[in-house]
This record gives C-alpha cells, sequence and structure tokens, in this order.
C-alpha cells in the first residue's frame, strides 16, 4: 500500500509543478535540462519505491503512475471545464507581426527567444508571422501571414 | 489583419480574458513551494543533531541526537554520562521509540548487558568512576515505512536508584 500511495503522491506533486513552473520550461531540452532530468527521475525514485528492490514494488510504482496519467488523460478528454487546469491554454504571443509584450512577460519570454523560435522554423522576421502562439506544450507554433 | 487560427478565440487567448488571475495561483502555489523548502533548511524535517541534558548530584546524561528524522536516514545518538561521584551500576534505559520502526547499526562500546524492563530497552553499562565520563555510541536506521511521533525518552539509574531522565519525541517524516 505504501508503494501506491507514494507514487501517487510524487505523481500528484510532478503534476502541480510541472503546470506552475511554466511552459518555456517544458519545452526546452538544452543538455542542462536533460541532466537536470536525470537527476529527477532518480531522486522520484528513491522516493517512491525506497528500498523495495521486489518486481511487485516496480510493479505497483509504475502501475499508479500509469493509471493516473491515464486517469488525468480521459478526465481532459471527457471533461472540458477541466483542460484549462489539467492540460492549460494556448497564448497568442504574436498578432500581425507585433509581439505581445503582456503574454511575453507572463511566460517569461524574451524576443530573442521568440526571434530564435521563429528562425528554427524558417522565418527570417517576426514580420512575415501572422499569429505566433505558444501551445501548451510549451512549443510556439507560427502561422505567416499569405504571401510571406 | 490575418485570419484567426481554428480554436483560438482572440479574447481568451490574447486578451487573457477570464485568465488573469491564473498567474497568481502559479505564484501561489511556487510560493508555497518556497515556503517549504525554506522549513528544510530550517531543520523543521530533520535531521540537524541537537542536545540535551538532565543534570543530578551524582551524573549528568547528555543526549545528542536529531529529534526529526525522515524515511531511510541514517543517524547517530550519543549518550554520554558523566559521573560526579562514583556510579556503581549505571543502567540506560530507552523508551520503546527508540527501536519501533528503526534499525539499530551499531552501539559502541558494546554494553555489558541488555534486557527488557517493563518493555523499554535496558543497557547496563557498569561502573563509572567519580569524574570520569562514559560515551555511548548509537547508529540508527529509520525504516521507510516509519511515520509519526515516538516517545524516546533516556533514564539513567544507578542500580534500582534514579539518576537522570530526558524526555524526548521522535518524529518521523514520510
Amino acid at each position: 500500500m505504501d508503494v501506491v500511495l507514494r507514487a501517487a503522491f510524487v505523481f500528484a506533486f510532478l503534476f502541480v509543478l510541472m503546470r506552475v513552473i511554466g511552459r518555456r520550461e517544458l519545452s526546452s531540452l538544452e543538455p542542462f535540462d536533460l541532466i537536470v532530468l536525470i537527476v529527477l527521475g532518480d531522486l522520484v525514485q528513491q522516493g517512491v519505491t525506497q528500498d523495495d528492490y521486489s518486481i511487485t514494488g516496480v510493479v505497483l510504482a509504475i502501475g499508479t503512475i500509469a493509471a493516473l496519467q491515464v486517469g488525468v488523460s480521459y478526465a481532459n478528454f471527457r471533461f472540458p471545464r477541466l483542460r484549462p487546469l489539467l492540460d492549460g491554454e494556448p497564448i497568442v504571443i504574436v498578432q500581425d507581426g507585433t509581439p505581445i509584450d503582456r503574454n511575453l512577460r507572463r511566460e517569461r519570454l524574451t524576443l530573442d527567444d521568440l526571434a530564435e523560435q521563429a528562425r528554427l522554423q524558417n522565418i527570417g522576421s517576426l514580420d512575415e508571422v501572422a499569429w505566433a502562439v505558444m501551445e501548451t506544450s510549451g512549443q510556439i507554433s507560427f502561422v505567416k501571414k499569405s504571401g510571406s | 489583419m490575418a485570419d484567426v487560427p481554428d480554436r483560438i478565440v482572440v479574447k481568451r487567448h490574447r486578451d487573457l480574458d477570464g485568465r488573469g488571475h491564473r498567474i497568481w495561483y502559479r505564484r501561489g502555489v511556487l510560493s508555497l513551494l518556497v515556503a517549504f523548502l525554506v522549513l528544510g533548511l530550517a531543520n523543521v524535517f530533520g535531521q540537524r543533531p541537537s542536545g540535551v541534558a538532565a543534570a543530578a548530584d551524582v551524573a549528568t546524561l547528555e543526549l545528542y541526537a536529531p529529534s526529526r528524522l525522515r524515511g531511510g536516514l541514517l543517524y547517530e545518538a550519543r549518550f554520554t554520562i558523566s559521573a560526579h561521584r562514583d556510579v556503581k551500576n549505571a543502567l540506560l534505559q530507552l523508551s520503546p521509540g527508540w527501536n519501533e520502526g528503526q534499525t539499530m547499526n551499531t552501539i559502541e562500546p558494546s554494553p555489558l548487558g541488555e534486557a527488557s524492563r517493563d518493555g523499554d530497552l535496558l543497557f547496563t553499562l557498569g561502573h563509572i568512576p567519580a569524574g570520569e565520563s562514559y560515551r555511548l555510541f548509537v547508529q540508527f536506521q529509520v525504516n521507510p515505512t516509519n511515520v509519526g511521533r515516538r516517545r524516546a525518552d533516556v533514564t539513567l539509574y544507578d542500580g534500582a536508584t534514579k539518576l537522570a531522565h530526558i524526555d524526548r519525541t521522535l518524529t518521523f517524516f514520510p
């Protein structure tokens, strides 16, 4: 029972943490982020299974996290009102080539970050952008102006 | 103005209509997290050791150990008995909380004897001459499922005579 409760608590904690740290942190996977992820995984394992080296313990821990993940996913699909809470909502950050400062600040994005993301999508200037939207995954999608 | 992408609602996704307050939820949760970390730094969740003493005419009993612990932690409890007068047969009595849900890894030096007295653990330490100290080191590990508070009193006897007593509670965090 203990392993299931620990796994459920860790899942809930990580879920809330991922929702509050902001999308910007989630979208990038720089070398340092990768190291942090590995360290995080190790710390989580210690907290959940501790000194339990049994297959039963592993199945219980992974099963709990998988079941909760499916539960959240189903709730997200089934109850639209929960979607903003569970999944977040997209946010418009550029309209007609003009960055929306308030929304950039909210997501802790600089113009340099925005320009970099645009370049990665073969967009040389924000003037070519009709809309840029930061998606719930943290990635930025660009819709070009017609004719650009 | 270019056409708005599908499923994007300008008022909600650009002007953040009805979403403005959400940033404060995020900041609130982050503040709680920071507060939790500060409490951790302040030793609220252990395991920094602290000292406590009980003095009597015959001897002083000192305990140096953490009182707040977390599952799986290894720690040391140091019991020091300073004899002001001859203690002919020192006995150290520990509440069951010292052993409940904990593994006692080592006791150094080994006591002359171990027994149970009314459910408590009793170590026979033997003779401590006046002016000398006896230091007992006990290494513990907290079992991961041990959560809550437990009495961990320590009492020093000389034979049947009670010399000193320390009231203590151990708190175990999950």
